[in-house]
């Protein structure tokens, strides 16, 4: 008998996750040679991406947040450390590094990407501490040695981590007040929406903070161009900002395979249900996390919910049980709003955020995440979290 | 030349943001069809225009969603 195979493709939070869930809960299947779980991943190590905030804005050493990802993904999955060139949806292959798998599952967990090369002089002006972790030590360089001047914080969409443009701003008001610097400093907060946050029960909380903090806020801000020379950025909307020091966060794409395999929109993300994950028009393929198009924040937190919901669906239709997972749409990122303090933006498809008033123990919570991460993408703590946020499913159907 | 962009089911700021990517490729005299659900979305588009100096023309109920008309005027 051919065994069945499972393809994930993407190594971050989300794909390394749901490759253990299946590997940990077809265990059984998976050692009579029945199920094959194939990981594919374009990097060998994995990076704990919130933590970019604390390099960038706090010195923190990086080794402290990357593994191997060989140490992390439990026994039962293949981990192919090859990236995919082409996946072929409708006749269920994918081709990588000369070689082609044909799969009976797929479940693309392939990300987003920052191309800061969209806007015209963002790339060589700005520092980006937002999506990877040379890029955020460079932005440590940089903001360590600010003196004086105006530095904007400029937010481009779509982007992932919501949270991170409005937290990169209190950080860096409390970096430079802590070396005296900041009465030298005017920092500017540029962002695309109508208010400081996109959701406003959010925004009531944020926006008196950047005002106590003295940083100004400019909304509806959308990047048109940055001129190098005269070191300004201009909006779509006619605004100048003039700046000594831009720190950025670019606008995102989706994985350049999912455009390659013609699979995505035209930003290359996913077209996905946003309840049951499944690629839409496919009921074997699944997408989750960055790589989706579903109108929900592009973080950790949903890349991990939704890969405890796919793996369930796959193995659920594997084992015949027909029942279907429906993701709820829970979210609960951290915002951490400089002096130790930091909320926490919770909320479902169908109860959005509500105000939330910072405190010193949910930046505790936040700081504690890093420590457990490495155990939570092994498939560990599920039950922990799934006290704390409740189960990020419902469910449908039945026996078959 | 119109545009129409449906947002429907996608919550703040998901509308004016689809709105944008539009606007980025529109010309002046386009008009761009913004349909939603979320009624942030009839406060947004109006600020932005204001800022923008684009113009809405009207924003209609239609049964279970509304649809926002904006012309472009300046690009």
């Amino acid at each position: 008998m051919r065994a069945i195979k499972i393809a994930v493709v993407g190594g971050g939070t989300g794909g390394t996750l749901v490759a253990n869930k299946l590997a940990s809960e077809l265990g059984e299947r998976i050692r009579r040679g029945e199920v094959e779980v194939h990981l594919f991943t374009d990097r060998p190590e994995h990076y704990f991406q919130p933590a970019n905030l604390d390099i960038a804005f706090k010195g923190a050493d990086p080794r402290r947040f990357v593994k191997d990802e060989r140490e992390l993904v439990v026994r039962g999955v293949n981990l192919h450390p090859n990236a995919v060139k082409l996946i072929d949806l409708n006749n269920r292959r994918l081709t990588f590094n000369g070689s082609s798998l044909e799969f009976d599952y797929l479940v693309m967990a392939t990300g987003s990407r920052a191309v800061p090369e969209l806007i015209e002089g963002l790339a060589e002006t700005s520092y980006n501490f937002h999506t990877g972790q040379e890029d955020a030590r460079r932005t440590w360089e940089a903001v360590s040695r600010f003196e004086r001047g105006t530095a904007v914080v400029l937010v481009n969409v779509p982007h992932k981590c919501p949270p991170s443009p409005v937290e990169a701003a209190f950080l860096l008001d409390e970096h430079l007040r802590r070396r005296g610097v900041r009465q030298n400093v005017e920092i500017v907060y540029a962002t695309p929406y109508t208010r400081a946050y996109p959701t406003h029960s959010i925004a009531e909380v944020v926006e008196p903070l950047l005002e106590e903090r003295g940083i100004q806020l400019v909304t509806l801000f959308n990047t048109d161009y940055v001129d190098a020379r005269e070191r300004k950025v201009r909006s779509l909307e006619g605004e100048e900002i003039r700046f000594d020091l831009l720190i950025t966060v670019p606008p995102h794409r989706g994985a350049e395979v999912v455009t390659a395999s013609g699979i995505g929109d035209e930003e290359g993300w996913i077209p996905t249900d946003k309840e049951t994950l499944q690629i839409k028009g496919y009921d074997y393929a699944f997408a989750i996390g960055d790589a989706t198009d579903i109108p929900i924040s592009k973080s950790g937190v949903v890349a991990h919910l939704e890969a405890i919901v796919a793996a369930k669906n796959v193995i659920a239709d594997i084992e015949g049980t027909g029942v279907v997972h429906c993701y709820t749409g829970r979210i609960n990122c951290p915002l951490e709003v400089g002096e130790g303090r930091a909320l926490f933006v919770a909320g479902t498809y169908t109860s959005p955020p509500e105000r939330q008033e910072p405190s010193r123990l949910k930046y505790l919570m936040k700081r504690v995440f890093p420590r457990i991460y490495w155990q939570m993408v092994r498939g560990r703590f599920e039950t922990v979290f799934d006290l704390y946020l409740g189960k990020p499913y419902t469910t449908k159907g039945g026996s078959r | 030349m119109r545009h129409v962009v449906d947002a429907r089911g996608s919550f703040c700021p998901g509308p004016i943001t689809e709105l944008i990517k539009v606007y980025r490729k529109a010309q002046p005299g386009d008009e761009i069809e913004l349909l939603a659900t979320d009624p942030a979305a009839k406060s947004d588009v109006r600020a932005w225009a204001q800022k923008s100096g684009n113009e809405v023309l009207s924003i209609e109920e239609r049964g279970d969603h509304f649809a926002i008309l904006v012309k472009v005027v300046r690009r």
